[in-house]
Order: C-alpha cells, then sequence, then structure tokens
C-alpha cells in the first residue's frame, strides 16, 4: 500500500511549524505516524501537507515546573513508560502508555500524537477496497453514519489509550498557533463529533501536557479490556483517581470522545468506599457516553465493562 | 519538499543515495531502492512487525515510518547482523531452537529482539513476550522463538537458568 502523494516539511520551531501549517490547506501534523500514515495508506486522511515535528526544538522531554509536571507533546510513550517519577506520581498515565499497541508503537507514538488520534469504527478503519462494497460513510465523503443509519453525522469512537488517564489527572494542554500560546484543559481538546473528533483551529497544534502538582496527591490506576492482551486497541478502557475524599472517573472506547463520568463522580463524592458504593458508582457509569456498535462488540457489554473497569481499578487502588 | 530528492541514508553501515518521493516509507526504500529485501512487507500498517528494523537503536515499523525522516538515521537491518558470515548469536540461536519456519516473519523478530537485548541484555521471559508481542508468527507458534531469545539472554547472565 502506497502513501498518498503530499508535500513534506520539517521546520526547526513552533513558529515553522504554524507558518508549515497555515500554508494552503489540508496539512496536518506528523509526529509517530503510528496512527496518520496508517489512516492515509487506507485513504481516510489524505493530507496536501505532513508537517513533521521530529527536528523541533524544545517539544520532547519531561520537567517539572513548580509543582506541575510538563510532559513535551513529541516526547515517546516508551520515554513515559520509563520513566519512574511518572510512574510514582501518575500511575494510570504509564499503565496507559504502556497498553498502547506493540513495543515498536510505543518508541515511535508521541504523547500529543496518541490524544490527537483520530477516532476508530467498523465502517471506515479498512482498506479502501473494502469500503467500496457500500457507499461511503459520512467520515471518508460519503453522506450516511452506518453506525446509526443517519445522515451527516459520524458516531466513530475515540480509543485513545492516554486521554482518559490525563483525564482524571486533570491535566491540561499547552497549544501554539497563528494567535500564540495558550493552554486549554484536556476536556476540550475534542468535539465530540466523530467526523472532526479535534477542535484544533487552523495553523494550531499542541505543544505539551501540564498536569497539575494536586494529581499526585492521589492515586490513579488505567484499565484496559481489548481482545487480545497486546497490540489491540481498547474496547473499553478506564481510568480512576481516588484523593480528598473525591473520585474521578473517565473512559475511552465508548464515545466520539474520551467522558468524564460525572454522574459516578458525584455519587461518590465524600463517601465511603465500600462495596455497596462502588458498585452504586459503577451503575451509574455508562451514563457518561453514548455508546454505538461501531465494533463487533455489542452495546450492552460495553455498558457493562464500564462498570467493571471501574470497580476492578478502584480495587487496586483501595 | 514535493517532489523527488536525492536522500543519504546509512543502512547497516553503508551509504545509500536513494531517489524518493516524501511518499516512499523505508519499507519501500529498503526493499525496492537498496534492494535489502531481507526486510519483509507483511501487512504494510503496522500491525505484524515483519518489516522491523532497528533506527538509532529503536526497533522501529520501517512500514510506517518516511524514508525522509530516517535521514541521519543510523539504520540497521537484518542484512547487517552478521559479522564476516557469521551469523550473530541471535541467529545462530534461531537455527539452533528451530525457531523458523516459512522464515518470513524472522527478520522482524530478530530485529525486534536484537533491540531488546542491546537495551536489556539479560530479560526475563515476561520482558521478552511483551517486547515480541507485536510481531506476528503464523507457523511456528512463539514457543521457540522466544526460548530461542532466551537462551542468548541467559548466556550473558552466564549460563545460569
Amino acid at each position: 500500500m502506497h502513501l498518498p502523494i503530499f508535500t513534506h516539511r520539517q521546520p526547526a520551531d513552533f513558529a515553522g511549524v504554524v507558518s508549515a501549517l497555515t500554508e494552503g490547506s489540508g496539512a496536518k501534523v506528523l509526529a509517530g505516524g503510528t496512527d496518520l500514515l496508517v489512516n492515509m495508506k487506507h485513504r481516510i486522511e489524505m493530507p496536501e501537507t505532513l508537517v513533521s515535528l521530529k527536528k523541533v526544538a524544545d517539544i520532547r522531554g519531561i520537567s517539572l515546573e513548580g509543582d506541575a509536571t510538563v510532559i513535551g507533546a513529541a516526547t515517546t510513550l516508551k520515554e513515559i513508560r520509563q520513566n519512574s517519577e511518572l510512574e510514582r506520581k501518575f500511575p494510570a498515565l504509564v499503565q496507559a502508555a504502556m497498553s498502547v499497541g506493540s513495543y515498536r508503537h510505543q518508541a515511535m507514538g508521541t504523547l500529543g500524537g496518541n490524544l490527537c488520534q483520530n477516532t476508530r469504527c467498523r465502517f471506515f478503519n479498512q482498506s479502501w477496497q473494502w469500503r467500496q462494497v457500500r457507499s461511503l460513510c459520512y467520515k471518508v465523503g460519503g453522506e450516511d453514519c452506518h453506525v446509526i443509519g443517519r445522515k451527516h453525522t459520524c458516531f466513530s469512537t475515540y480509543s485513545g489509550d492516554v486521554a482518559p488517564a490525563l483525564l482524571v489527572l486533570d491535566a491540561s494542554l499547552r497549544i501554539t498557533g497563528p494567535d500564540g500560546p495558550r493552554e486549554a484543559p484536556l476536556s476540550t481538546l475534542y468535539s465530540g463529533e466523530g467526523r472532526t473528533p479535534v477542535t484544533l483551529g487552523r495553523g494550531e497544534f499542541v505543544t505539551a501536557v501540564v498536569i497539575p502538582g494536586a494529581a499526585a496527591r492521589g492515586k490513579s490506576r488505567y484499565e484496559k479490556f481489548s481482545l487480545r492482551g497486546s497490540i489491540d486497541f481498547p474496547i473499553v478502557g478506564a481510568a480512576v483517581w481516588r484523593g480528598d475524599g473525591s473520585v474521578r472517573a473517565a473512559y475511552t472506547g465508548v464515545d466520539r470522545a474520551p467522558v468524564r463520568a460525572s454522574e459516578l463522580e458525584a455519587e461518590l463524592a465524600g463517601q465511603e468506599l465500600t462495596d455497596a458504593s462502588l458498585k452504586r458508582g459503577a451503575n451509574l457509569a455508562h451514563k457518561a457516553a453514548k455508546i454505538a456498535p461501531t465494533s463487533v462488540h455489542p452495546v450492552s457489554f460495553k455498558r457493562e465493562l464500564m462498570g467493571v473497569l471501574f470497580v476492578k481499578a478502584m480495587r487496586d487502588i483501595s | 519538499m514535493g517532489k523527488k530528492t536525492v536522500l543519504e541514508l546509512m543502512i547497516n553501515g553503508d551509504t545509500f543515495e536513494i531517489a524518493c518521493a516524501p511518499n516512499m516509507t523505508l519499507l519501500e526504500a529498503l526493499r525496492d531502492k537498496a534492494l535489502l529485501t531481507g526486510t519483509k512487507r507483511g501487512c504494510d500498517t503496522g500491525g505484524c512487525g515483519a518489516c522491523t528494523v532497528i533506527m538509532d537503536g529503536e526497533a522501529v515499523l520501517a512500514c510506517l515510518t518516511l524514508a525522509v525522516e530516517a535521514e541521519g538515521c543510523d539504520i540497521r537491518t537484518i542484512e547487517g547482523l552478521a559479522l564476516d558470515g557469521k551469523l550473530s548469536p541471535l541467529q545462530e540461536a534461531f537455527v539452533e531452537h528451530g525457531a523458523i519456519q516459512c522464515g518470513f516473519c524472522s527478520p522482524g523478530f530478530i530485529m525486534s529482539a536484537t533491540a531488546l537485548l542491546a537495551e536489556v541484555p539479560s530479560p526475563g521471559r515476561e520482558e521478552i513476550r511483551r517486547h515480541l508481542a507485536g510481531n506476528l508468527c503464523r507457523c511456528t507458534g512463539y514457543v521457540k522463538i522466544i526460548g530461542a531469545v532466551e537462551s542468548v539472554a541467559v548466556k550473558d547472565r552466564g549460563g545460569e537458568k
């Protein structure tokens, strides 16, 4: 499978990236390439220009700013996996990074790339030839969402592992664009719409992830259920955090964006964590997501998994 | 850069001048331009590990690496492991353990395991299993492959079992 034709740019700094992204239309950032290049081979995405982060300065590495931890967007998942300080403070983040693909994917894939990865669905994560057997879905240029049978909408599922872990850690993003740098909560990165799942504006790209120091004062855990033990996307992934009398939970694989389970969190706020209260919380987990049948797994199965993984993760950190 | 350019790729210590467009992958450059066909094209989408090569000490998937991004890197392929016609200890171990059947996946496995042993000279069985997850074999199963890697790791620990 050949890649489609594109122009390749390799800027050296943030300004160069913004400039390359805003020239012409249809430019995309190339980080590790483990998601984007597969989609390009399948003709799901065909950007005119790829802007490589490989030679960009100050976008890779893990540092402390006060009590906040700052991780450059081009830091690889392997670097996160191997960082003992991250493992001590934010185990859910390291567990999520470790669960991504194979070791090769972790050596190539980056934190920013994992967060900004495209949504997935059985109707378009296939070869171009395979997709020809029916009309194209809305995500790849057609009109209908085959998942729910409606026009002009897309219910493809966000399946990144790292996002839920960072959501329960209350992480924020540093984003640079034509209007300069800005900082925004991670949750605002996601549109909740499958066709264009990421909200970054034209010329914008993620430069770093900031995890507040307060996140290190709680315990966290990421639990993933997938068909295979490795090199697989989550059927459902759940991250939990517990500290200061509160519980946080976030999920991947269940909706068009990673989601925080707010009903569950409200139910357990200030509560003693017993089998009964965990079960009450688990029963509310599915309310956070509109699960669509984008994979071979039934919606009811995923809904139940959300509760099961929550309880499992909470027991692991109790 | 949108049109063809000439890249200088450092492969197994030799410099190859390769004319390529930006959409050429490292796998295509290795197989179709440098004619180093030991690196295999399997799924071509990063799921099987057959195209694994070592780039700057790191095992990577050549099918998901752009050739232009590999310029300036030290690229090692299966052809670069044998020295003066003598197989590397890991290659020998694959032969001794019968860890090869059709052989299509072997270069990927051997490159993955070579990178692992360079980083962790004496990995445990579980570490070997986790590291090789992502390399698929459809013939032998994985027992002999893991055994072959383990035998080299054990030798490094002074022969202890």
